[in-house]
């Protein structure tokens, strides 16, 4: 079924597209792969992940994407030694039997807390490791010899996803039968007896017989293999069949954003109303834990679609950080809905570049370890290739710090500036709300004069001339010998200023 | 009595570890009354709200609105929560809040739209804050965060309403706008059942009374409820502290 929807999507592509262009685009190219399902897992974890940290959940990802594994772990056990049946990374069954198990760990968590013995974090944090030590148990003895090893758990192989690929046949695809009175056939001579005899094939006493080399019936992959291994097969005339060679990791993450991405449209009423108010959600005849179980089934679907690509410890950033960068650049749920998948896919294509060095084509790694290697010696060591689905974690990682900084509202800087200015405010109505109080009596020559109002505030002087200064620029105060004296305006100004106070 | 009865309650238990939280509660409350549920610190006020709507589970009892049980009557029942229930940080605006009282009707899948919108804000319009519809929902003081709630809760258009402490925490000023709207639902023939802190107001703001420890102490209408000795049995020791405020109820009245 997979097969027939890239089939069909290879066709539409055809239409302004070639072959070769097609596997030029995808397979032949690791980083574009690489980029595509990056940025695939990225809106995917984005959609859901921000309903789990507005509900405060962001660690049950965490834990699913753990007891993820063992679900891995015992559908391909159950593949391979029940079923009998060749594993295939794809395999939907693998999705749901997966996927399963991190609804499972969320059951369990429930289940412990509801005991009413642990607390909800401890409950958590007891599930998912056990879960998680069956699968490694269970990798170790029984499934080591897939590429079921224990460092593609952490952190994934999103750089090979290119070559694990479905391939589609477009021309010449008949079966190819060679027999010996083929024209296309090649007769080899082997020796007969040599092993037999211990012999050199020139020994006269060695023996030969006459066999067709390349007899037999081919499929088109089988037909191309075979020529790639030095067997001819076709006439060189011939026409050779045509492949487009589509990496797998594609369609199954494309299904997933898509299956979230509608799941989001379609329930945006509801998820919105059980995260912000599970209990009127249930009054008013949603079900609030029905949806929480769905959109958990969900996390843990894309948790394995993802896993071959990022692991188990890396998708946790691909659910939060995007979200949480999102967050503190606007206070629309729907915003965050749209801002999250773009930090996520940015993060993602120039996470890329990072693991070869390249930080968004203005600083370059590999030449400051050049630079290093000059002054220190790093015995050469200057080229810089570490693991991408890292790299796209420490450009979201990035992401998140500008937004946590620059944020226009809730920023770092924001909170400083306006802090700095409402200090700043602040100064000057009590110095204003000073004038105001002493103005018109006997002690104003005493309380308001240039020279005494730093001790009578118990302010630095120069303090006291910055915001006199800044008053003089706005008339609210004037100054007449050493006597500073309230305006018209600046009184006015301070009466609003009270009244406002008064209202909060 | 049980048929027109908006709400009427029988053998309610709820024990949480099999605790009881609620035991074997008996209650009928009739139609068109602002009704208070009282009692001290943890005698299960909000409880018996929460089990009365379904939120928690009941260990036995059944609950009734205008005779029919809860699943049918689901259009009839609106739900003020406790202010603090919710995230007040939540990226949403008054506005989307007060909309979300619309969503029973409008049922799974289904947006709102123009008419929902023009409903919610006359309802803020109704509770007084319609020029902060589009305000961040953060940056409500504690009583415009209550305003919305009930404007919300104006917008489900129920017959029976449940409000969890809605005086809780409020100013003076919206204190006074929250029992007017309450009275008007009240004129306008709807029950409004209310989770109540203030022993001071009681009188002033209701009709009809629960006193609660786990127990039922006494229902009926306030003036034959509402007397020193059923309040010394609800609230137990702290007698001297009761006798005080009976002093100045008995004044007030």
């Amino acid at each position: 079924m997979i097969k027939a929807l890239e089939r069909f999507i290879i066709e539409v592509l055809l239409w302004v597209t070639t072959p070769d262009d097609i596997n030029a685009l995808w397979a032949q190219s690791p980083r574009n792969t690489a980029i595509l399902i990056g940025a695939l897992i990225a809106t995917s974890g984005a959609l859901l992940g921000t309903f789990l940290l507005l509900r405060r959940m962001a660690l049950v990802t965490d834990a699913i994407s753990h007891s993820v594994l063992l679900g891995i772990v015992v559908t391909f056990l159950l593949i391979t030694l029940v079923l009998d049946r060749e594993f295939d990374y794809s395999s939907p069954l693998l999705l749901i039997g997966s996927a399963l198990a991190g609804v499972g760990t969320v059951f369990l968590t429930e289940w412990l807390f509801q005991s009413g013995l642990i607390k909800q974090d401890a409950a958590l944090g007891l599930a998912f490791p056990f879960l998680f030590a069956i699968g490694v148990i269970l990798i170790s003895r029984y499934a080591d010899n897939v590429h079921l090893d224990i460092d593609a758990v952490y952190v994934g192989e999103i750089g090979l996803a290119s070559s694990n690929t479905n391939s589609h046949c477009l021309t010449n695809c008949e079966p190819i039968t060679i027999t010996p009175d083929d024209p296309r056939a090649i007769t080899v001579r082997r020796c007969m007896n040599c092993a037999a005899e211990n012999l050199y094939p020139r020994d006269p006493r060695a023996e030969f017989e006459e066999f067709c080399g390349n007899c037999g019936t081919y499929t088109p992959s089988e037909a191309v293999r075979a020529e790639a291994q030095g067997i001819p097969i076709y006439d060189d005339n011939e026409e050779r069949p045509t492949f487009v060679y589509w990496p797998k990791s594609i369609t199954i993450m494309g299904l997933i954003m898509l299956l979230n991405l509608s799941f989001v449209l379609l329930f945006y009423k509801e998820l919105q109303l059980t995260a912000f108010d599970a209990a009127l959600a249930s009054t008013l005849g949603f079900r609030p834990n029905l949806l929480l179980y769905v959109l958990l089934f969900l996390v843990s679907i894309t948790a394995v679609g993802a896993f071959d690509a990022v692991g188990a410890v890396l998708v946790v950033a691909f659910f939060i950080i995007p979200p949480a960068a999102a967050y503190l650049l606007t206070d629309r749920l729907y915003q965050m809905l749209l801002i999250a998948p773009i930090i996520g896919v940015f993060a993602t294509s120039t996470g890329i570049d990072l693991a070869r060095g390249q930080f968004l084509g203005v600083f370059s790694v590999n030449r400051l370890l050049e630079a290093l290697d000059d002054i220190v010696g790093l015995g050469g060591y200057t080229e810089w290739n570490v693991s991408i689905s890292a790299s796209m974690v420490m450009m979201m990682s990035f992401c998140f710090i500008v937004a946590w900084i620059a944020s226009p509202r809730y920023g770092l800087l924001a909170t400083l500036i306006r802090r700095w200015y409402q200090h700043r405010q602040f100064a000057e109505q009590l110095l204003l709300g000073h004038l105001y109080n002493h103005q018109h009596m006997e002690s104003m020559a005493d309380e308001c004069s240039i020279n005494t109002l730093p001790m009578h505030l118990n302010w630095s002087q120069h303090q006291v001339e910055r915001i006199i200064r800044n008053l003089r620029s706005r008339h609210w105060i004037e100054i007449r010998g050493e006597q500073v004296m309230l305006t018209d305006s600046g009184e006015q100004h301070l009466l609003l200023f009270r009244q406002q106070l008064m209202q909060k | 009595m049980q048929e027109t009865a908006a709400l009427h309650v029988e053998d309610l238990t709820v024990a949480y570890n099999s605790r009881p939280v609620l035991w074997d509660v008996d209650l009928t409350i009739p139609e068109g009354v602002l009704a208070a549920i009282i009692g001290p610190n943890g005698a299960g006020k909000s409880t018996l709200i929460k089990a009365v709507l379904g939120l928690i589970p009941r260990a036995a009892g059944t609950v009734s609105f205008y005779g029919k049980p809860y699943q049918k009557a689901r259009e009839l029942i609106g739900y003020v929560p406790q202010r603090g229930s919710v995230d007040w940080d939540f990226p949403t605006t008054v506005l989307d809040v007060v909309m979300m009282g619309c969503y029973g009707k409008l049922g799974w899948i289904k947006r709102p739209g123009q008419r929902e919108r023009k409903m919610a804000l006359e309802a803020l319009e109704h509770v007084g804050i319609a020029d902060l519809a589009h305000r961040q929902i953060s940056q409500l003081s504690g009583g415009q965060q209550q305003r919305t709630f009930l404007a919300r809760a104006l917008v489900q258009d129920a017959q029976i309403y449940f409000m969890d402490e809605p005086f809780a925490a409020v100013d003076a000023v919206t204190e006074r706008a929250i029992i007017a709207l309450l009275r008007e639902l009240r004129s306008r023939n709807k029950t409004v059942i209310v989770v109540h802190h203030d022993l001071q107001t009681v009188t002033e703001y209701f009709d009809y009374i629960a006193l609660l420890n786990v127990e039922i102490i006494a229902s009926g209408p306030t003036t034959e409820v509402f007397t020193a000795d059923n309040l010394r049995l609800t609230y137990g020791g702290r007698v001297s502290f009761m006798e005080d405020r009976q002093v100045v109820l008995a004044g007030g009245d």
